[in-house]
């Protein structure tokens, strides 16, 4: 009984405040992506400047670690049971990339624009304990280009 | 061409399936749910298809995981030793079982008696001091003998046992999954259908009728139960209970269509 009780208060901490923290990260994302429009961040490896245009170019990187509450993992636990797409786990993968773009653009300051992007992602403090709730990493790094004015 | 960068719909998010979680959860569940009830109704179909097979090898066995849920006591006092040789006399002389019982006698409230797998035939004190004669105490070990003989014993643990390993092969032999269903699973929990019982009672006024040649006290153990008392500690021999009523109808409509005749009863005095 004691067993089955802590279980459904994990769940209902674990979705009440989960998605409280989810919202109010989605809307911080939102408005600081919305700040930064102004900074695009690509996938391309150079940029066709010539060598007189560019100012300074540097490395840029941004990382944001992101835990799962436990009302995902008993989710993302029941979807391993069935298959299928793990939706618990997407926000936070999706969260976790962002938020990790965003620190980089954050730390390119005034640059221009932000070239050989690349995102990373990796799981931190699984290897401990299989118990415990996992925490997912993403990595954002890039060349950050600030051009002469 | 000019860039003109422009946010993305943040309400449309590629990357994020927009299923609410907790409908997410209510899907899972119901199936996962669904998936044990499924089970579960299935097993008992399977109970019925596969306990007349186990050989009596294998169920002894099995025998040893269910004994060590009944904690064992060295101290075998005279109750015990006496119940043992009244069982093996019964036995040799009116049942033919490949069965070597063990009557195990156990301190515990409950007024009940239990067949477990492999011959252990668990006897309660309170049942043991409920009892008058001897007649009556030859009929409630012929009833587990009855069930040993259709092998109830095995029907009544066999879903129990097979919705443990479920349960275990699913969530982990030590998960919390497991142990709650383990808890609820009770040695005194259980249960024999009315048919079975119906049957183990024949089967001891057979027995019984055979042993003594009359079926006097056939019926008495479940008359001896105080009706007042709480009906949840007295088992399948509870008195009150109209399904017991109509089992002590079923014991005297059967003594008189098959002329069993009824003596005075034997005096309790083997304790």
């Amino acid at each position: 009984m004691d067993t089955l009780l802590t279980f459904l208060i994990l769940m209902a901490v674990g979705y009440g405040v989960g998605t409280f923290a989810e919202k109010r990260h989605y809307k911080s994302i939102h408005k600081r992506e919305k700040e930064f429009l102004h900074l695009p961040a690509v996938t391309l490896k150079t940029a066709h400047y010539t060598p007189d245009q560019v100012a300074s170019a540097r490395l840029v990187y941004g990382s944001a670690v992101i835990s799962i509450d436990y009302f995902k993992k008993i989710l993302a636990g029941l979807r391993n049971i069935f298959g299928g797409t793990v939706k618990s786990y997407e926000s936070l993968v999706d969260r976790a990339r962002r938020e990790a773009t965003l620190r980089m653009k954050t730390m390119a300051e005034n640059a221009d624009v932000i070239v050989n992007m690349r995102i990373e992602t990796a799981s931190v403090g699984k290897q401990a304990n299989k118990k415990s709730v996992g925490c997912l990493e993403a990595i954002a790094y890039g060349t950050a280009i600030t051009l002469k004015k | 061409m000019k860039f003109t960068p422009r946010q993305a719909d943040p309400e449309a998010n590629v990357n994020v399936t927009p299923t609410h979680p907790l409908k997410e959860l209510a899907i899972l569940l119901g199936g996962l749910v669904g998936l044990i009830v499924g089970a579960y109704i299935l097993l008992g179909f399977l109970v019925d298809i596969v306990v007349p097979r186990i050989s009596h090898e294998t169920e002894m066995q099995l025998a040893g995981l269910f004994v060590g849920m009944v904690p064992e006591r060295e101290d075998v006092d005279e109750k015990t030793r006496a119940l043992q040789e009244l069982t093996e006399r019964i036995q040799k002389q009116c049942v033919n079982l490949p069965y070597t019982f063990n009557v195990h006698v156990r301190k515990s409230p409950t007024i009940n008696a239990m067949a477990m797998p492999g011959g252990h035939i668990i006897v309660f004190t309170a049942l043991l001091e409920k009892v008058g004669s001897e007649n009556e105490l030859a009929f409630i070990l012929a009833h587990e003998i009855g069930h040993y003989a259709h092998r109830d014993h095995l029907r009544g643990f066999g879903r129990a046992m097979v919705f443990m390993t479920v349960s275990a092969a699913l969530f982990g032999a030590d998960s919390g999954v497991s142990r709650i269903v383990g808890q609820a699973l009770n040695l005194t929990e259980m249960s024999f259908s009315r048919d079975q019982e119906t049957w183990a009672d024949e089967f001891a006024q057979d027995a019984v009728n055979c042993y003594y040649g009359h079926v006097a006290g056939g019926t008495d153990f479940f008359n001896n139960i105080p009706k007042e008392r709480d009906p949840g500690k007295f088992g399948h021999y509870f008195a009150s209970h109209p399904e017991n009523q109509r089992r002590i109808e079923n014991l005297e409509q059967r003594a008189r269509l098959n002329g069993f005749r009824i003596e005075k009863k034997k005096a309790l005095d083997i304790f």
